[in-house]
C-alpha cells in the first residue's frame, strides 16, 4: 500500500461554521455546515452530536442529512430546548459537532428494487443512503410519510433525483391519507428496504419486510445520553447472537440470548429481523 | 519562569497526575471517547460498575433530559465479573492514564469476591465501590443508606486489596456525614460525593413515568449544591481524601469543589454536553493555579470552611 494514503474516517470534535440556515416548513430546519473531514468521512445513516453553543444542554444526536464536498447539513424539527437553540443560530455562527458517529445503513449488495420508508425527520437519515442506493443503480420507491403536506419537507429533491415517490399523510392534504407503511404493505414487494421514522413504524416495516420475506434495516431513534457508547442510556433489545450484539455472555453461561445494545453505538441502523422489540 | 503549579494528588496510594477523574458510568471504559478526548490529560476512568451475576438492565426509557441536568436509571447493565474479566478487562490495559474499576453488589459477599477478582488484575489501579446505586430495586442503594452496612462492605472489601478503595455515598440519606465516618473507619482509602440524587418525571400526555424503571438518578449541575455541601460537611468529619462530583462542568464549579473540601474532582454528564469539558477544565485549572500564584491545587483543598461570621447566639434557642 506504499504511497497510499490511509482515509481517516475516525470520529472527531470539528468547528464548524454555518453556510446557510433555511426554514423548509413551520419549525423545520435546515443548518447547512462547513465540515470538511465530517463532509468526507460520513457514511449513508451516520449521525453527529451537535455540542449546543450555550454549553448548557447536552449535546443533540442528528443524523448527518446532506454530505458533499466539504459540507454536511442537518435537518431537524424544533421540538424543545435544545433543538432551539440550534435553530436560532445564523449564517456565519460557529457550530461544534463530534462525527461521523454509529453504524449507518449497509446499501452494498446487488438489490435493483429497493424501498426506503421515511416518517417525519426520518427523512435526514434516509438521504445520503438514497443517492448511494441510485449511485449503484438500484430502482428507489421512497415511501414518505408525515403528518400533513407541508411537514413533507425535500420530497422533490428525492423526485429529482430519480426516486419512486409513494407520499402519504395523517390529514390527508398530500398524497394517500393515514400511514405510509399502509401504502408499503399494498405495494410490490421489494428486494430489500431502508426506514428511519418513529418506532411504531418502524416496528410496522419490520413486520411487513417479515411478511413480503425481505431484509430490513432499521434506523432507530431514542434519547442518548453521551451519543458515543459512554453510559448505555439509548438501548434496543436485540437477539445476543447478532454480529452487532454487545459483549455479553450467551444463556448457557448465565448470560440472555436476547441483549441491550447501544442504539449510538452499535446501531442506529439494525437488522429489523435480529431486534426482540 | 515559574514552575507548572502541580494537579498531581493522591488518593490513598493511587497518584493521579490530575486530579480529575471520569465517573462511573458515564464514560465507558474510555474507548468510545479516545477518538475525540485526549485520556493522558485525565487523572482516571471510573469503569461502569460489575455485579457478580450478568445483568440485562433496566428497561426504556433509560433517560430523561431534565432541567440542568439528566434522571437516569440504566439499571448496572453488565456482563457479569466472570465475563468481564474474561473477555472485556484486558481491553483497558495501556491506557495513558488510571483505571479505577467500580464494584456494585447485593450482597455483603459479592463486594469481597469482585472486589478480590478486580484488583488482583493489572489494568486496575484502584477499586471504588457502588454502594449507592439508586436504579437497582433498592437492595444495591441499601447498603449506602445504612452506616453499620456500609461499614461491613468496606470492611469485607478492605480484607481483600491493598490498592486504593474509594467509597461512593448517596446524597439520598439523611446523614451522609455519619456514613462517610464509617466508610473511614472501616477502612475506605477516598470517598466519592456525590451518586446521583433520586428524582423522577411524568410524562403528562400520557400520563406515565417517563423512566422505564420509574425512578432514576438526577445529575448535571441540578445537584452541583447538594453536591458541594455534602462535600463541606464530610470534609470536616474525615481526613480521608474526597473526590468531589455533582455537575461540575466549568472551572468555577471544578474551585467550588475544591475549596469546599475535595482532594479532585470527578465528571460525569458534562462529558455529554461536550467531551473537551475535562481537558478543558485542566488547563483552566493549571492557569488559575499560575495567575493566583499558588504553587499545587492541594492548597486550596478546603479553604472556604469559615465561621458563620454574623451568627447570633440566642439564649435557649438551640436551632
Amino acid at each position: 500500500m506504499i504511497g497510499m494514503t490511509m482515509l481517516d474516517l475516525h470520529p472527531r470534535v470539528a468547528a464548524t461554521t454555518i453556510l446557510e440556515r433555511r426554514e423548509l416548513a413551520d419549525g423545520v430546519v435546515l443548518l447547512t455546515l462547513h465540515a470538511p473531514e465530517l463532509a468526507y468521512a460520513t457514511q449513508p445513516g451516520q449521525y453527529l452530536m451537535a455540542i449546543p453553543p450555550s454549553g448548557e444542554a447536552a449535546a443533540t444526536a442528528l443524523a448527518v442529512y446532506e454530505a458533499e464536498d466539504k459540507r454536511a447539513s442537518i435537518l431537524f424539527f424544533v421540538t424543545g430546548k435544545r433543538t432551539r437553540e440550534l435553530a436560532s443560530l445564523a449564517c456565519g455562527d460557529r457550530l461544534d459537532v463530534v462525527g461521523p458517529l454509529g453504524n449507518g445503513f449497509d446499501c452494498s449488495g446487488d438489490a435493483r428494487d429497493v424501498a426506503i420508508v421515511a416518517g417525519g425527520v426520518g427523512i435526514a437519515s434516509v438521504w445520503l443512503c438514497a443517492r448511494e442506493l441510485l449511485r449503484r443503480g438500484a430502482h428507489v420507491r421512497l415511501f414518505y410519510g408525515a403528518r400533513t403536506a407541508e411537514l413533507l419537507v425535500d420530497a422533490k429533491r428525492f423526485a429529482d433525483a430519480g426516486c419512486e415517490l409513494v407520499l402519504a399523510t395523517d390529514d390527508g392534504t398530500r398524497g394517500e391519507r393515514g400511514f405510509v407503511t399502509d401504502a408499503l404493505v399494498r405495494s410490490r414487494k421489494p428486494e430489500t428496504i431502508y426506514a428511519c421514522g418513529p418506532s411504531p413504524m418502524l416496528r410496522r416495516v419490520g413486520e411487513i419486510a417479515n411478511g413480503f420475506g425481505v431484509r430490513a434495516q432499521l434506523s432507530l431513534e431514542e434519547t442518548f445520553g453521551c451519543g458515543v457508547g459512554g453510559c448505555w442510556g439509548c438501548v434496543v433489545p436485540l437477539t445476543n447472537a447478532s454480529a452487532q450484539a454487545p459483549n455479553f455472555p450467551p444463556a448457557e453461561r448465565g448470560g440472555s440470548d436476547v441483549v441491550y445494545a447501544r442504539i449510538c453505538k452499535e446501531g442506529p441502523v439494525f437488522w429489523a429481523h435480529e431486534l426482540r422489540w | 519562569m515559574n514552575p507548572q503549579p502541580a494537579l498531581a494528588i493522591k488518593l490513598g496510594k493511587l497518584e493521579l497526575a490530575y486530579p480529575t477523574l471520569m465517573g462511573s458510568g458515564c464514560y465507558g471504559s474510555g474507548e468510545e471517547f479516545a477518538p475525540f478526548a485526549d485520556l493522558s490529560k485525565i487523572g482516571a476512568i471510573v469503569l461502569k460498575s460489575v455485579t457478580r451475576l450478568p445483568r440485562l438492565g433496566n428497561p426504556t426509557p433509560r433517560l430523561v433530559h431534565t432541567p440542568a441536568g439528566m434522571l437516569n436509571a440504566i439499571g448496572l447493565q453488565n456482563p457479569g465479573i466472570e465475563w468481564y474479566l474474561e473477555r472485556e478487562l484486558h481491553k483497558y490495559a495501556g491506557r495513558p492514564c488510571k483505571i479505577v474499576g467500580s464494584v456494585a453488589g447485593f450482597e455483603i459477599d459479592d463486594y469481597a469476591y469482585i472486589c478480590e477478582r478486580l484488583a488482583a488484575r493489572d489494568e486496575i489501579d484502584a477499586i471504588e465501590l457502588n454502594v449507592s446505586c439508586p436504579n437497582v430495586a433498592r437492595e444495591g442503594e441499601t447498603f449506602g443508606c445504612d452506616p453499620d452496612l456500609t461499614a461491613r462492605v468496606v470492611e469485607a472489601a478492605r480484607a481483600t486489596t491493598n490498592k486504593t478503595l474509594i467509597v461512593k455515598l448517596s446524597p439520598n440519606v439523611t446523614d451522609i456525614v455519619a456514613i462517610a465516618r464509617q466508610a473511614e473507619n472501616s477502612g475506605a482509602d477516598a470517598l466519592a460525593v456525590i451518586n446521583t440524587v433520586r428524582g423522577m418525571a411524568i410524562d403528562v400526555e400520557t400520563w406515565r413515568p417517563r423512566l422505564g424503571n420509574i425512578t432514576g438518578g438526577l445529575s448535571g449541575p441540578a445537584i452541583r449544591p447538594i453536591a458541594v455541601l455534602a462535600v463541606y460537611e464530610i470534609a470536616q468529619a474525615v481526613s480521608i481524601p474526597i473526590v468531589g462530583q455533582g455537575g461540575i462542568e466549568t472551572l468555577a464549579d471544578a474551585l467550588e469543589f475544591f475549596l469546599a473540601g475535595a482532594t479532585a474532582i470527578s465528571i460525569g454528564t458534562a462529558n455529554f454536553t461536550d467531551p473537551r469539558i475535562p481537558e478543558r477544565l485542566v488547563a483552566e485549572l493549571q492557569a488559575y493555579l499560575t495567575r493566583r500564584k499558588i504553587g499545587s491545587i492541594q492548597e486550596i483543598v478546603g479553604r472556604a470552611h469559615v465561621e458563620i461570621a454574623t451568627a447570633h447566639q440566642y439564649e435557649g434557642d438551640e436551632g
